[in-house]
């Protein structure tokens, strides 16, 4: 059972060495952070946009008449117009709400993947969530996230005694996230409090005894005192580098949850501890009603995203986003035409953005044929011409420097050419 | 004399507990070393209730904990009406047919929903938002009160094992609505009876049904049929009729997958000699086309479409059987049942059940007498628990806090250890979906893990420590502290205040961290209320109370 590595691990010399560090408030991470390759330490945020992101309402096809035909109360209009996209190509423009990552797009650091999505035909949230963070579609025995069994395969030499190289920016792990790598999932400010009442029993440092109580230790205790220091040491860490002076940044964010979880990343980013991947959710995406075209709910929604990831790209700087990819994704997109209620329905293929300075970009990605019937999916939903596999193993192969990407995936190669949407590819 | 009563005879012979009274403090046991009487009376009631209530340890003691598991074994014997009437109060879906619940809590539905003006159609949803909310926090609400609150703690113990493993997520489509009655017509209805009963009812459950997709199989499209639809699409004519066939995509595995991976012959059973393969997903899927939900204005239920059939000949391997074909519905159902009485059925479900009652590794030969027992008795349920209660490993020292509590666990034995009363459910539900762990919504048809590895993530103890504390300085929405919990000790000295707390809450002995930080909180400067409420909080967030 090889899960019980990590636990093992705080047992170890090298564990205890490290909360002992940790409890006297010197951080070990700190005189690691002097390494100059942290800086250029390859960085991956995942967005998971949750619900069915509508592609074609945020990467539009505005120069298409059908796109309008199908769509007459959500279409966005053409560059130019009032309310109208802001243009990306002749073919395709961002949502109107995009200004931020249109700005982005102007600098090269944007590519929008169309028709991205998963071979298994499943319209339901959860499966198609599941099989996407797995990176498993159909394949029901992997349980481990696909971030995390990279961040376990590449668990060696330096990597290894970092505290923080992942964490959720929310109080749940993401599937993406969940696995045998200890990831941090970050509870609510509310919650922390009661790390304050527990830290002594919990903090690391055991004195014996003394309590004038009859001591029975169980075989487990260790472990679960071993969870516990494990939890504080890297909540102390968090909370030390989010209150050094200077870390906040100018950029603006938007006072939202994703503006916030962001926020945090960002400066966990620059604290240069060796962060190496971060995800958030972004809920709420399942329009099937009073979506909205160039204004409603849905443009909300992408202004949020839009202004979260500028102010991200902002706040980090040309230096470090260079080494830092976002990846912005849903679990797949919705029908072409709009329903009866101002909304459309769960689809098949969607698509993603990738923003940052690995990505090479001004370009769109991945094959487009058009809104015509007999082009669609069962007549109905974006096709998917690119399985998001392919786009994971990019990342791994080119991002993050997976030896073997090639036998990650379960039951699946990457067959034919990468997208090249990154750099190094 | 009652197979139990043997079962309980040969084990007290067997068991020779170690005298009565406790084991020698301040050390660590011996693994050989016997469970003392009040050790093992704490142990039954870790495992097979959600800890002990206060008081309930001497209780036991007292009237002898064979005397109690007995008692439990036979859940129609023990009065458990108050809280019932108290479900049927606050919980009036549980009561409800799938017809009745589906009538009183399907949104509104009206014809005219094109002209109406987006406020109506605002109100429209927020209604439709509203009543689903209320049918799923009734199911939760239930589900909570009862295993902190029913005197027939096993039955709750185990209903939550087979909640767990026939697991739906009350969230997915209809299942928001009957998962009432999925829980009342197949796990409670069945949890003390066969197992191959209790698969068949789930088979059938609406909410099983569409929670994993066989409601939408039916048999692949002939030629003939999609020659047709591909016509039509070519000539952009789509009739009502064509629609329907395009939608009839033929077969859906997912269910005929799950019911051999996770709910009989097991996931380690797969592409073994003898265990099932991916031909015999397909056959079984095949023989379940047509098992649909019939969502009628009269009747919400199962039903067999028998044009959605497929009437091939059909050959399982696992089975060693081949059916002609034409069976209807009864070719399913046999398979369920021969799937259910199957050996590898027998270990699995033993297995699991071991792994939840007893420990994360169970012992194998325990899992051998205990799918011996499954087998002979043809899965009677009541008899298997026996089994593993009256083993000897049960009560071995090797077992004893052996076990990570679940959020779940952990929450209704806080509230059980503190007597707590529950008016109101919903921040204690909250709380359990920060723990990782919302009652009826895990996202996998696996149900939520049972070992401790899964629940011990960096950061995750953080809401177990709220919760711990929340619930000691009474600021828990709905719950309520007995009036007297802190007043007979009050007067103590700080020693004796928490010798009186922590025999009460952590009666099987305590971890050297939590008696040295409980032995600072005595020595301490602290107004008797707030010493008595830092050390509760203590003790329930201490490594020890995670332990069962």
């Amino acid at each position: 059972m090889p899960a019980f590595n990590r636990r093992d691990f705080l047992r170890s010399a090298g564990g205890a060495a490290l909360a002992a560090w940790a409890h006297a408030g010197l951080s070990p991470l700190r005189a690691l952070a002097e390494d100059p390759v942290r800086t250029s330490l390859p960085k991956l945020v995942v967005l998971y946009l949750r619900g069915g992101a509508d592609p074609i309402n945020i990467v539009i096809p505005w120069s298409d008449p059908t796109y309008r035909k199908l769509r007459p109360g959500l279409a966005v209009g053409a560059p130019g117009t009032p309310g109208g996209c802001l243009e990306l190509t002749k073919e395709f423009g961002l949502h109107p709400a995009m200004g931020g990552l249109h700005a982005l797009w102007g600098q090269g650091l944007v590519a929008p993947i169309l028709n991205v999505g998963s071979p298994h035909p499943t319209r339901s949230h959860f499966d198609a969530q599941d099989f996407m963070e797995y990176a498993a579609p159909g394949v029901r025995t992997i349980t481990e996230g696909w971030l995390n069994r990279w961040l376990t395969a590449t668990n060696e030499g330096a990597r290894r005694d970092v505290e923080l190289r992942a964490l959720a920016a929310q109080p749940l792990l993401p599937r993406s996230l969940r696995g045998q790598f200890p990831v941090l999932a970050v509870p609510e400010d509310k919650a922390l409090a009661s790390m304050d009442k527990f830290e002594d029993l919990y903090g690391g440092e055991k004195k014996e005894g003394g309590g004038g109580m009859e001591e029975r230790p169980a075989a487990g205790s260790e472990r679960i005192l071993g969870a516990g220091q494990e939890t504080i040491r890297k909540l102390r860490f968090l909370q030390e580098i989010l209150s050094r002076p200077g870390g906040r940044g100018a950029a603006a964010f938007p006072a939202s949850r994703l503006g916030r979880q962001l926020q945090g990343i960002a400066q966990v980013i620059k604290a240069d501890v060796g962060l190496e991947v971060a995800a958030a959710d972004v809920p709420g995406w399942d329009h099937h009603a009073r979506q909205g075209g160039p204004d409603g709910q849905m443009a909300t929604m992408l202004g949020d995203l839009s202004s979260s990831i500028a102010a991200f790209t902002e706040d980090l700087g040309p230096d470090r986003m260079k080494s830092t990819l976002v990846l912005v994704m849903s679990e797949f997109g919705r029908t072409v035409a709009e329903n009866g209620n101002d909304g459309t329905d769960h689809g098949h293929g969607g698509m993603m953005l990738a923003v940052g300075g690995p990505v090479s970009g001004g370009k769109i990605y991945g094959k487009w044929t058009g809104l015509e019937t007999a082009q669609l999916y069962e007549g109905r939903d974006m096709p998917v011409h690119t399985d998001f596999r392919l786009v994971f193993a990019e990342v791994l192969a080119a991002h993050a420097k997976l030896a073997k990407s090639e036998t990650f995936f379960p039951d699946w190669k990457p067959a034919g050419p990468m997208l090249g949407f990154l750099r190094n590819a | 004399m009652s197979r139990v009563l043997i079962a309980a005879s040969i084990l007290a012979a067997a068991l020779a507990l170690a005298p009565a009274g406790e084991p020698d403090g301040g050390t660590v046991a011996q693994p050989g070393e016997k469970l003392g009487q009040r050790e093992v009376a704490f142990h039954c009631l870790n495992r097979l209730a959600y800890g002990p209530a206060p008081g309930e340890v001497d209780d036991l003691l007292k009237r002898g904990w064979m005397a109690w598991a007995l008692e439990q074994l036979e859940p129609g014997s023990i009065d458990d009406s108050a809280l019932e009437a108290r479900i049927a109060r606050d919980c009036p879906i549980m009561a409800l047919s799938d017809t009745e619940a589906i009538a009183a809590f399907r949104p509104p539905r009206p014809k005219n929903r094109q002209d109406l003006t987006p406020e109506e159609q605002l109100a429209l949803q927020r209604e439709a938002n509203r009543l689903r909310q209320s049918a799923m926090e009734q199911l939760r609400s239930a589900v909570l009160l009862r295993a902190a609150l029913s005197r027939r703690q096993f039955f709750e113990v185990v209903a939550n094992f087979w909640r767990n493993h026939f697991s739906i997520d009350q969230q997915k489509d209809q299942c928001q609505i009957l998962g009432a009655s999925y829980e009342e017509q197949v796990i409670r209805k069945h949890a003390f009876g066969k197992f191959e009963d209790m698969l068949v009812a789930s088979a059938k459950h609406p909410a099983m049904l569409v929670y994993l997709d066989n409601v939408l199989s039916q048999r692949p499209m002939t030629e003939r049929e999609r020659a047709m639809v591909e016509r039509a699409l070519a000539n952009r004519k789509k009739s009502e009729f064509i629609q329907k066939l395009e939608r009839s995509r033929g077969l859906n595995e997912n269910y005929a997958r799950e019911v051999m991976e996770l709910h009989t012959v097991g996931v380690r059973n797969e592409n073994i000699p003898g265990g099932y393969t991916q031909q015999d997903v397909i056959a079984v899927a095949r023989s379940l086309t047509g098992w649909t939900v019939s969502f009628g204005e009269d009747r919400v239920g199962f039903t067999f479409r028998k044009e959605w059939h497929d009437e091939d000949p059909k050959s399982i391997s696992v089975l060693g059987l081949k059916f002609p074909g034409g069976g209807g519905v009864e070719e399913g159902e046999e398979i369920l049942r021969r799937l259910a009485r199957h050996p590898l059925t027998a270990e699995f479900i033993s297995w699991k059940l071991c792994r939840h009652l007893v420990n994360d590794v169970p012992p194998e030969a325990l899992v051998r007498a205990v799918a011996a027992e499954y087998l002979k008795t043809g899965g009677d349920l009541k008899a298997v628990y026996t089994a593993i209660l009256f083993s000897p490993e049960f009560y071995s020292r090797a077992n004893f806090r052996a076990k990570f509590k679940t959020p779940f666990e952990f929450a209704v034995s806080a509230l059980r250890a503190t007597g707590s009363s529950i008016e109101d459910t919903t921040e204690t539900l909250r709380m359990l979906e920060d723990m990782g762990q919302p009652i009826y919504r895990c996202k996998d048809p696996t149900g939520y893990y049972d070992q401790a590895e899964a629940w011990l993530d960096p950061g995750t103890l953080v809401y177990r420590w709220t919760f711990a504390l929340r619930l000691a300085s009474g600021k828990m929405r709905g719950i309520t502290l007995p009036p007297d919990f802190y007043k007979p000790i009050l007067d103590m000295k700080p020693d004796a205040m928490r010798d009186a707390l922590a025999g009460a809450i952590l009666p099987g002995g305590v971890d050297p961290a939590t008696a040295r930080r409980c032995g600072e909180i005595v020595g301490g400067d602290f107004r008797p209320r707030d010493r008595a409420q830092e050390l509760l909080g203590t003790l329930l967030g201490s490594p020890t109370f995670q332990e069962q």
